[in-house]
């Protein structure tokens, strides 16, 4: 805790603060029923129950938020409860860019939505520059004393948009909480968060917005929603921000909230439609250490023309069998999972036109402008790969000028509903009609 | 169930053999449980008779005893039950945790020791109670080697000819469990073993 007891207790005194206990449990005729109040999880697996020295009774505690600091029956969560801080209402926005006319009208709905406290779905598609769309709805809120935060599942995406955010707001508190982030002000009146920090908070934004709303563990995981809800202050709204909503997530605005929906790009072009190659037993011929020939042909090709690309395998063990034998071509070419962490350098190195490519699980799916990048997906035809994530990883394609256009082939074995799925959605947001 | 260490689904196809309890649960993923090094290092000498050290105390064992220990995650003694089970199961010896002091075992909620063997179902006798709340992990070689007294024994020895198998979560330098076998020797006891977890072992 970063306050010292004396004073906690002394606020506790005066009910500025609420006490509430960390798990509460009900008895049902099938033994306890646990809920922990912290992150509303109630799924009974992930309580354990033991024989607690410190209340000395039968205690449990949750292990679905156990990373935060451990949370059990005889814990203490507390709520402050009095006067709200008071926020500057005279910010900066510093930022020079141009909205194009599309843009600015999805920008005018979000902040119209904003004023009226409506949840608001910002469905743009992948490179339309959906950050810089949320600036003016952000800078409404600061400037009236609000205090804002934005959330999204994975942490690289708040490291990503922190410094932009900062400098776009050089006036303003920001402050990015992630998992081992050093934090100053927990109270900043603009907070970049992980949706698993917001666990931390009780009522305390006056909106959120959830970027990157579809992705993985956001959509997987049902306390994280419930953190959302339980983190912005009874009628504030919630905005979610995606290039791929899901069914859920779209009949869900639709009923009870404002829908934008961005179908061009930045620069106009349209998105790159997928091109499905037949590529039989790639499996097979990889663990007989030979790449398959039409993968092969792509990728010398690639190489030849000084194309960089990313090649997307749904298993790391194929991955790593399959980059040994990509280094025979070209000794530069390397492989990123979620566990390396110098992913990002990788990244960086292929940007630099250092190395001619990449291969990659569903980690690079979203997050990453590659200019000129070109990419092909093995076994498109896995469940890993489905229609949310196609999109995405086809919209690392093309981002760019001048390169507004690329090759964004899938090699499977058989045709998902997925992949028809994918393409239809890219054609329909292809044909939609543009505001001039 | 999900592995309690990485949390991925854990590959748990109910089979006869499980069903009848022939094919033991595991409640970690074997990715994780290949982690860990098995080591049954072996050591012996005055004090103490014997110390087998059953794992090496390696990355994976330093975040295993970071979440048991110190995010209090009881739920991971169960990761070694069949193994602890497999070393300590004589009826003829008498099994002995290294005790926590009161107050730290309050501040943890638990016992880590204790805790382990209750989760592998080895019967044990609290003989030992620790007489300093100070932890050995704060200390450096020669303030442990420095030490006075960190135990005092609660109960008579019923009968010398027993033999003692004191159990500890690691071993470092031995002064903890070289203790614990010097205070139930100066009570009659005749043969004391001790049996860790983890043990560090020197790079080559």
């Amino acid at each position: 805790m970063p306050f010292p007891a004396a004073s906690v207790n002394e606020c506790v005194k005066r009910g500025w603060i609420q006490v509430i206990e960390g798990v509460t449990a009900k008895a049902t005729w099938h033994g306890m029923h646990y809920t922990c109040n912290r992150c509303f999880n109630s799924n009974q697996l992930t309580f354990t129950t033991f024989e607690c020295a410190q209340c000395e009774t039968t205690c449990a505690y949750c292990r679905n938020c156990l990373n935060m600091g451990r949370v059990s029956r005889c814990s203490e969560l507390l709520i402050w409860t009095g006067q709200a801080p008071v926020y500057p209402t005279n910010h900066r926005m510093n930022w020079q860019g141009n909205l194009t006319p599309s843009q600015q009208k999805a920008t005018n709905e979000l902040l119209a939505s904003t004023k009226q406290s409506i949840s608001h779905l910002l469905y743009a598609v992948c490179g339309s520059g959906k950050t810089e769309m949320l600036f003016q709805p952000i800078h409404y809120l600061l400037n009236e004393g609000k205090r804002v935060c934005l959330a999204a599942p994975r942490v690289d995406v708040i490291l990503e948009l922190l410094p932009r955010l900062k400098t776009a707001f050089p006036d303003t508190v920001v402050e990015a909480l992630y998992g081992g982030a050093e934090v100053e002000h927990y109270d900043a009146q603009l907070i970049l968060a992980t949706t698993h920090q917001l666990y931390r908070f009780h009522e305390a934004f006056d909106a959120i917005f959830v970027d990157e709303a579809d992705a993985f563990p956001y959509t997987a995981d049902e306390t994280l929603q419930q953190a959302v809800k339980k983190a912005v202050k009874p009628n504030g709204p919630i905005h979610f921000v995606t290039a791929t909503p899901s069914a859920q997530l779209l009949a869900m605005n639709k009923k009870q909230g404002n829908i934008s929906i961005l179908a061009r790009r930045y620069h106009g072009q349209p998105l790159p439609e997928p091109r499905n190659v037949s590529l039989w037993n790639y499996e097979k011929q990889l663990k007989k250490k030979k790449i398959p020939s039409k993968l092969l042909r792509w990728t010398k090709e690639r190489i030849d023309n000084q194309q960089p690309f990313l090649i997307f395998f749904h298993q790391i063990e194929l991955m790593e069998l399959a980059e040994t034998l990509f280094q025979q071509l070209d000794s530069r070419i390397c492989a990123v999972h979620a566990e390396h962490e110098d992913r990002k350098e990788r990244v960086q190195l292929l940007r630099d036109k250092e190395i001619p490519g990449l291969l990659t699980t569903t980690i690079l799916e979203r997050g990453i402008t590659i200019p000129n990048v070109q990419v092909a997906v093995v076994g498109a035809e896995q469940t890993i790969f489905n229609k949310g994530a196609l999109i995405q990883i086809g919209g690392r394609v093309g981002r760019s000028v001048p390169n507004t256009s690329g090759d964004f082939v899938l090699f499977h074995q058989g045709i998902t509903n997925a992949m028809d799925e994918a393409k239809s959605e890219i054609r329909k947001l292809n044909k939609q009609e543009v505001p001039r | 169930m999900n592995c309690l260490l990485c949390n991925k689904p854990l590959d748990d196809q109910p089979t006869w053999q499980q069903l009848l309890g022939i094919a033991k649960t595991s409640s970690i993923c074997p990715a994780c449980f290949n982690g860990f090094e098995r080591i049954d290092c072996v050591e012996e000498d005055e004090i103490l008779d014997s110390v087998h050290s059953l794992y090496a105390y390696n990355e994976q064992a330093r975040d295993y005893l970071h979440q048991f220990k110190f995010m209090q995650d009881i739920a991971l003694a169960t990761v070694f039950a069949s193994e602890l089970r497999n070393v300590l199961n004589d009826p003829k010896k008498i099994i002995v945790p290294i005790p926590m002091h009161p107050v730290n075992k309050k501040d943890r909620t638990f016992a880590q020791v204790d805790a382990l063997l209750e989760a592998s179902n080895i019967p044990f006798t609290n003989y030992l109670q620790k007489t300093t709340e100070s932890v050995m992990g704060e200390k450096t070689r020669a303030q442990r080697l420095q030490m006075t007294e960190l135990f005092e024994v609660l109960a008579d020895i019923p009968n010398s000819e027993l033999v003692f198998i004191l159990v500890d979560d690691i071993y470092t330098t031995g002064t903890t469990l070289r203790h614990a076998a010097r205070a139930l020797k100066n009570k009659g006891a005749k043969r004391v073993e001790a049996v860790t977890l983890f043990r560090p072992i020197r790079e080559k």
